[in-house]
């Protein structure tokens, strides 16, 4: 009954397939599939919309005209496409599971952030093989750590990186902000002007994490010790911590941030405020420069800027730098192989330079004329301030301890010390629980 | 394909019934497809679920061996007591508003039904709209409505009104009926329908009764209606309460659970244990504990079925 | 004359009631598709611009060009529509017996099916994942069918009972006396009398087909089978996605048709209910 079953669903999927097909006959990107359908050989690849999916018809064309390059190059092979939905956190425990009971696609794309969690599960293919040393070490310090596992093979290729800026309407806000003093202040004085103050991610979501970690961060503090144990709870970290959460209960506190904060969960939220000129400072992603671009009439977008994320005094900076990388599930070592030529010749450059994503090699940025012009030289700047994510395996739910904390601390429900003792406490019995 | 078959093994099955004794008809047959079905597609993995709940797997590993503690850990961590007051102020408002909302507009159609009132089924067609928005896009677009910067959907009429905004999300004291009110533009159509159909069902004949006895508007609701109606309230009252307690599709999409943990319903921490914390056996406690709940709120309403409606 | 006055400030009430009730639930919808109907320029002007002043389609035509979305709506009208018929199929034999035969431990077997209707998918997620998994049912519309069908039967089960028992019990013992037996009687007299019952349950299990999600988020993988209710969800959540105007119109998309089967099928639902279906 399966195979029939599969069959049915075949049959229909063709069907549907089938007037697209000769809509763009002289493409091979039917329906789900890229390349011939009576190729011997088929790869799956799990990806997010950085692909012949995306829902810029613009960008999806250019991937698939890379894809379709690539197949050309690689004869006796198609690639079959899946997508993954946008809350990565579940999607990646999905993986996860699925991987365990050997269902996981050949290749996909897994976020920077889990890549640890993977590696401790076992189920990467190594990818030492498929990459020179020469690759391997032009990767950025944070990049290479977080590619290599205990036995010193690369486990995946991680193609691009990405970090949180300050962004800013120059006309109201003149100077980007240093310290988290100028901060509340240049928020407040945009209050003035009828703006909704500085905008953030505090709502329960990743980036809410993710974003605030840079002040945390900029202080010099950690989240785990090298056994991956949560530490942020106690002695000096506890402090750093406190400090850094009691600088954004002051922001919204003082009306330099409106209440709201505590529901923004999407970096998207913040450009709906920039192009209705609800507000002029909000602590973004490098990527949403181009998005800004696109959003906004070219006047209104010139005033726009960005500078690094303050910190609590002008020295003590960072700022959380994430990014996508390729992994490979297979069973087989052709597939395996295959997924690696994909991660290199799609990914590893022309993706980069197509959606204008930061590569994660230094000396791409003089080697693709996109990455050396002035925006681009600045946010490699800010780079080198850059942190990643830690990873241990009870990251995920240290963030979502933080999150819930969070929420608590914006809306005033309780008291900093001790919401940050609770999701102390919450994520050591995680951790020992894992 | 897969329903040829299906059709053929329910054919199959009552034709055995033939040869059984005519006085005393074989029952089994005729509930085999339904037994099978469930118990293959849906019952089998619930075993797993109790087997889980008794070991310490996560989705990274699973040691085998079988204990007590994630029990104990998981029905006394600090939080729990938050997480079922949220899911008890959730489902019982909801429920609540859903009956009361879905009663009066039933009421109300069948009056203007009959007095012949333009816009009725306009009314009607708009609340089963709302019933067929799937969960997820139902909370995409009540995030929309609720968006709070000065262009979101509510807080613009506020404005144009002259009104100061209100913190739908983000005031951890009115962000739960703002999730409620999101859940009973979604769920009162069921119960309107399921209320309907009750109303045309009463028997004219007491109306009548009534009539001749003088009875007022409000003495015909109290001494005929709400008496007739009574079992179909209750066994609405269940199925509404079981779909409320596990929905978490769109409170996911909407509110994420938070700020903080004010809209965190058992049902979306038990998917963000899962999810998040990767932990299978804390997931496995808190399904066990969803269930005894709703087994335990339907023996209480069934307790009031009236004896012939059991 | 006083009687018809109290008719009258009874229809007063009624209107206003009625438009309350209708601003409640159209709002919303009514937002969307202002939403929907705007430009990237229009999105951000809030309620003031409630019709738009360029209102395009271009949005929708968006939308609809990829063919995510046709193949997305296509796979949901799949599975709701075959789920609800296999359920009718397990269902009707099960309730026919429920109706008809004294049997003991009836009433236990009938409160453990609607048990059964109180474990969520959530409460089994991941083992069942690995057991469809296992027997290589995952990625398969049939495998999703399956627990779809699980899903919506009891409910449907007990509908299709009170519809049956509507039915007088002389209709099957005259059938039987012309010399049927218990099954053709069954297909030849019970099946054709309780049509309004069966309408109502299919109608009920499309509906919760439709909206699933769990299921298919846990079960489909590939996008060529997912159906909208992951559709929709994947869509919202890409990370490069800035368009609410779009957002809009892709839930208006998922929506649409269901409202146009609804409308068409409306008079055909509230019949069937009120036929005694769901008297329990």
């Amino acid at each position: 009954m399966t195979p029939k079953a599969r069959l049915l669903s075949l049959l229909s999927a063709a069907a549907i397939a089938a007037p697209l097909a000769t809509a763009m006959a002289q493409d091979t990107i039917t329906g789900d599939t890229v390349g011939p359908a009576d190729a011997a050989n088929t790869l799956t690849f799990r990806m997010t919309t950085d692909g012949p999916r995306n829902n810029d018809p613009a960008l999806a064309a250019k991937y698939g005209k890379l894809f379709n390059d690539f197949i050309a190059n690689h004869k006796g092979w198609k690639i079959e496409l899946q997508m993954m939905s946008g809350d990565i956190g579940q999607e990646q425990a999905r993986m996860l599971e699925q991987a365990k009971s050997g269902n996981a696609p050949d290749c996909a794309a897994v976020d920077s952030f889990v890549l640890p969690l993977f590696k401790k599960a076992g189920v990467l293919k190594s990818f030492s093989p498929y990459f020179k040393k020469e690759e391997i070490d032009q990767l950025f310090p944070f990049v290479r750590e977080g590619v290599t596992g205990k036995d010193g093979q690369i486990y995946a290729w991680w193609w691009s990186t990405d970090l949180r800026v300050l962004y800013r309407n120059k006309e109201i806000i003149k100077d980007g902000p240093q310290t988290w003093d100028e901060t509340k202040k240049a928020a407040l004085a945009s209050v003035e002007q009828g703006m909704e103050g500085i905008l953030f991610n505090g709502g329960r979501y990743e980036g809410t994490t993710f974003d605030w970690l840079a002040n945390y961060w900029g202080e010099g503090g950690k989240l785990v010790d090298d056994a991956g144990k949560p530490i942020f709870g106690e002695g000096e970290n506890r402090a750093k911590f406190v400090k850094a959460v009691a600088y954004y209960r002051d922001l919204v506190e003082s009306g330099a941030a409106p209440k709201r904060v505590a529901t923004i969960g999407n970096y998207d939220d913040f450009n709906a405020a920039a192009a209705a000129g609800t507000t002029a400072l909000f602590v973004g992603g490098n990527w949403q420069l181009s998005q800004l671009k696109g959003a906004l009439e070219p006047e209104e977008f010139a005033k726009w800027t960005f500078s690094p994320l303050p910190g609590a005094t002008k020295d003590e900076r960072s700022t959380g730098t994430g990014g996508w990388t390729v992994a490979s599930f297979a069973k087989t070592d052709d597939k395996v192989a295959m997924c690696a030529n994909l991660a290199r010749e799609i990914y590893m450059g022309p993706a980069n330079e197509i959606q204008e994503q930061l590569p994660t090699r230094a000396d791409f940025y003089s080697k693709y004329p996109i990455f050396s012009n002035e925006t681009n030289k600045a946010f490699g700047e800010a780079l080198k301030v850059g942190q990643a994510r830690p990873g241990a395996p009870v990251y995920p739910e240290i963030s979502n301890q933080i999150q819930i904390m969070m929420g608590k601390v914006l809306t005033g429900t309780e008291a900093t010390e001790a919401a940050v003792d609770e999701a102390y406490k919450a994520s050591l019995a995680a951790f020992e629980r894992l | 394909m897969s329903m040829l078959n299906a059709s053929a093994g329910a054919a199959q099955a009552p034709r055995l019934a033939r040869s059984g004794a005519n006085e005393k008809p074989r029952v089994a047959p005729w509930l085999l497809p339904l037994i099978l079905v469930l118990g293959l597609f849906y019952l089998y993995p619930v075993f797993d679920v109790f087997r889980l709940a008794f070991m310490r797997a996560t989705l990274l590993a699973n040691d085998g061996s079988y204990t007590l503690s994630t029990l104990i850990q998981t029905l006394t961590r600090p939080e729990l007591g938050q997480i079922l007051w949220v899911t008890f102020v959730f489902t019982g408002s909801s429920v609540v508003a859903q009956q009361l909302l879905g009663l009066a507009i039933a009421l109300v159609v069948v009056r203007g039904e009959s007095r012949g009132l333009f816009g009725t089924t306009i009314v009607r067609t708009t609340a089963l709209i709302a019933w067929v928005v799937p969960g997820i896009a139902g909370g995409i677009i009540w995030k929309m409505l609720f968006n709070e910067a000065p262009f979101g959907g509510l807080n613009s009429i506020l404005r144009l009104m002259g009104a100061p905004p209100v913190q739908w999300l983000s005031d951890p004291h009115i962000v739960m009926w703002s999730v409620v009110l999101s859940n009973v533009w979604r769920g009162t159509a069921f119960s309107m329908v399921v209320m309907y159909a009750a109303l045309k069902a009463i028997d004219p004949v007491l109306y009548e009764a009534a009539a001749v006895d003088g009875a007022t508007a409000r003495q015909r609701l109290v001494y005929v209606t709400l008496p007739q109606l009574r079992s179909a309230i209750l066994v609405n009252m269940i199925l509404i309460t079981i779909q409320t307690l596990n929905t978490f599709d769109a409170i996911i999409s909407l509110t994420g659970g938070g700020p903080g943990r004010a809209t965190e319903v058992l049902s979306l921490y038990t998917f963000n244990v899962v999810f998040r914390n990767y932990d299978l056996s804390v997931g496995a406690v808190l399904s066990i504990l969803m269930l005894a709940i709703s087994l335990g709120l339907a023996l209480v309403y069934a307790v009031f079925l009236p004896k012939d409606e059991k | 004359m006083n009687a018809a006055n109290r008719e009258r400030l009874g229809d007063v009430l009624s209107y206003i009631f009625m438009l309350v009730i209708f601003a409640f639930f159209a709002w919303p919808l009514l937002w969307l598709l202002s939403l929907a109907l705007r430009t990237r320029r229009e999105v951000f002007l809030g309620v003031s611009r409630f019709i738009p002043k360029n209102p395009t389609l271009e949005n929708f035509t968006l939308i609809l060009q990829s063919d995510k979305f046709i193949g997305y709506l296509y796979n949901a009208l799949k599975l709701s529509c075959l789920s609800a018929i296999g359920c009718l199929i397990v269902a009707l034999p099960a309730a026919y017996a429920f109706s008809r035969f004294e049997f003991k431990g009836k009433g236990a077997w009938m409160m453990a099916i609607l048990s059964v209707q109180m474990i969520s998918p959530l409460v089994i997620m991941v083992p069942l994942y690995r057991y469809m998994a296992a027997i290589g049912l995952t990625d398969t519309h049939f495998g999703a069918t399956m627990v779809y069908i699980a899903l919506a039967v009891p409910t449907v089960t007990w509908i299709l009972k009170g519809s049956i028992d509507g039915i007088p019990k002389t209709l099957d013992e005259a059938a039987m006396i012309d010399g049927c037996n218990r099954f053709t009687a069954f297909v030849r007299v019970i099946l054709p009398l309780s049509t309004p019952g069966i309408a109502s349950a299919f109608i009920i299990s499309v509906i919760g087909g439709w909206s699933q999600f769990l299921v298919p988020f846990l079960l489909i993988t590939k996008e060529s089978l997912t159906p909208i209710g992951v559709g929709i969800f994947q869509y919202a959540g890409t990370q490069n996605d800035s368009s609410i105007q779009l957002l809009a119109a892709a839930c208006l998309v998922s929506v649409v048709p269901a409202i146009v089967a609804f409308l068409a099928l409306q008079r055909l639902i509230l019949g069937a209910m009120t036929a005694g279906a769901v008297k329990g």
